[in-house]
């Protein structure tokens, strides 16, 4: 537990150091909701087939989304910062077992993303009038702090498998683009193709974005969401598994 | 509890990578280090003194062969191994965005040091390193020599038993350099036990309580100073500066096949393995018909040792 809370205080110095990390740790997914959502609200209104639902209200769950993969991977490109200092290695020979300094990281970010998760809610019901159903709040931090932990694995896979920066920042495009957009983020995916629909459904963060979306406005089927639900979390433990695994066999 | 700091029973590591041939770093390696001396590791470079370190501080498992540090293994063990050990590695490992003061106690942090004791430690080592003026800069913003001074001040942070040092004085100031090796010195004193790499040859011979040399995954020789030149029993460094550096002494030289040999302006240095008695022959045939200004012979120092056991396993091998 100390070495958990070794790494935690770790991450949480280095953040507190710079004034542009807080700021975009507190109000990323705030602004993307403020600039795009409301953008996207006013020109095109409520999306089809979801019932009177605003896009701002719909929107809300896949920004909740997009804000716990872009910890995940923005964390996870600190290693090749770690890496590349050295700090990194030596980290490894400190009294602490693999999976303790990737589980301090991750409770880290977790908590980054539920305190971005709260701020979002707040101003989202204060500032936009979205119908946040409060009694499934638990629920939702849940999500988010299960979303945050298996992106940051997923992406801490890619850290530690490869060794030049650029390939993982191409790869992270590539990523960004292809879950993000092959999923129910941005629009429902009812009216999509059959082929697009597939893809989506296949994707851990439309589980992540379907569960969200039930905890924070009640839009979908409980039983659907259980087996998301599930689905994503078996994701994020293999994820840990094999992210361990990998950061074991670091050289 | 092991009357050892370290024991090295075969230890193996073999780099494997995707179409190319499997690179032995270390090949076969055994010994024992007691406690409470400092035991220096030499080598050329990619003689496999990193790998070597990185194995016993459990940063890379081993392929073949086992490791303990004070009785436990380095593979079956490693927490009890990284509770035990303080690493300075090669890179200069510090925390970039945190300041020099808040890189001293969030290493305290993760080996688990009181608060209290870890704010006197980190005043007391910011005074000793000269970091004074530099204290709550960022890292970052520090010049490479004074990164490497906070790297090596946090491993005097804690008691841990043992401590490694992978070339230590890289980029330090002579001053620093001294102060520092009188630190390690001190630590000694207190019962920890030191390994430390260094291809700066002087180092070890004035920190060194036993030397281990290893040349290509491979121990070449090991023991303390005086024993390891006895090794090297029969080799001589000679200097001879002249008024005008002779035209033929290159061949002349050549004809001796010297272990090294260096011509710098007028003044040539050769180091040679021959008979005693036959030393002064060499200089007497070097300075006939000569104007030299100065002669002087020595015994073996470490440095040829080194030269010598490298060289010599190079030719065999090859």
């Amino acid at each position: 537990m100390n070495a958990i809370s070794a790494v935690v205080y770790r991450e949480a110095k280095i953040r507190a150091t710079n004034f542009t990390f807080i700021f975009w740790d507190l109000f990323f997914p705030l602004l993307y909701m403020l600039v795009f959502g409301v953008g996207v609200n006013s020109a095109l209104g409520a999306p089809t087939g979801i019932g009177n639902v605003s896009y701002n209200e719909f929107f809300l769950a896949g920004i909740l989304a997009m804000a716990s993969f872009a910890i995940a991977s923005n964390t996870s490109w600190s290693f090749f910062l770690d890496r590349d200092n050295g700090i990194f290695y030596e980290m490894l020979t400190y009294p602490m077992s693999r999976s303790e300094y990737l589980l301090g990281k991750v409770i880290f970010n977790v908590l980054i993303s539920i305190g971005q998760a709260a701020l979002t809610l707040v101003v989202g019901r204060l500032v936009l009038g979205i119908r946040v159903q409060w009694t499934k709040l638990p629920l939702l931090l849940t999500a988010m702090a299960i979303g945050t932990a298996g992106w940051f694995f997923f992406y801490a896979i890619f850290a530690l498998r490869i060794r030049r920066n650029d390939l993982f920042n191409s790869i992270t495009s590539v990523f960004y683009f292809v879950f993000m957009f092959a999923s129910s983020m941005f629009y429902p995916l009812e009216p999509l193709p059959a082929w697009f629909r597939t893809a989506a459904l296949l994707n851990p963060i439309t589980w992540e974005i379907d569960w969200l979306r039930y905890t924070s406005i009640g839009l979908g089927n409980f039983h659907s969401i259980l087996l998301e639900g599930a689905a994503f979390l078996v994701f994020s433990l293999a994820c840990f598994a094999y992210a361990v695994r990998c950061l074991q066999q670091q050289e | 509890m092991s009357e050892f700091a370290l024991e090295v029973e075969n230890l193996v590591k073999v780099y494997a990578s995707r179409g190319k041939a499997p690179i032995r770093a270390v090949d076969g390696m055994s010994f024992r280090v007691p406690r409470g001396i400092i035991f220096g590791l030499l080598g050329p470079n990619g003689a496999g003194k990193s790998s070597l370190l990185r194995m016993l501080s459990t940063l890379t498992r081993p392929t073949e062969g086992t490791a303990k540090i004070l009785g436990y293994e380095v593979v079956k063990k490693p927490i009890e191994v990284r509770k035990r050990i303080s690493s300075v590695i090669q890179a200069t490992a510090v925390e970039l965005f945190l300041s020099v003061k808040d890189n001293l106690l969030t290493y305290a942090r993760f080996q688990g040091l009181n608060k209290a004791v870890a704010a006197r430690r980190a005043d007391a080592l910011i005074e000793e390193f000269q970091l004074g003026s530099e204290v709550d800069r960022k890292v970052q913003d520090l010049s490479g020599g004074f990164r490497r001074r906070v790297q090596v001040a946090k491993v005097f942070m804690v008691d841990t038993p043992v401590l490694f040092l992978d070339e230590f004085s890289t980029g330090m100031d002579p001053i620093l350099k001294r102060q520092v090796m009188n630190l390690l010195r001190a630590e000694v004193e207190k019962g920890r036990t030191i390994i430390l790499t260094t291809q700066i040859l002087s180092e070890a011979e004035e920190l060194c309580d036993d030397i281990l040399i290893i040349n290509r995954g491979k121990q070449s020789a090991r023991g303390e100073l005086n024993a390891l030149k006895q090794l090297s029993r029969g080799v001589y460094d000679i200097t001879l500066a002249f008024d005008r550096l002779p035209d033929t002494i290159q061949a002349e030289i050549a004809e001796l096949t010297p272990i090294r040999f260096t011509v710098e302006g007028n003044t040539i240095e050769l180091t040679l393995k021959i008979e005693e008695s036959r030393v002064m022959d060499v200089v007497s045939a070097l300075s006939r018909n000569r104007h030299v200004l100065r002669v002087e012979v020595r015994g073996a120092s470490l440095e040829d040792i080194f030269v010598e056991l490298t060289t010599r396993e190079g030719k065999e091998l090859a």
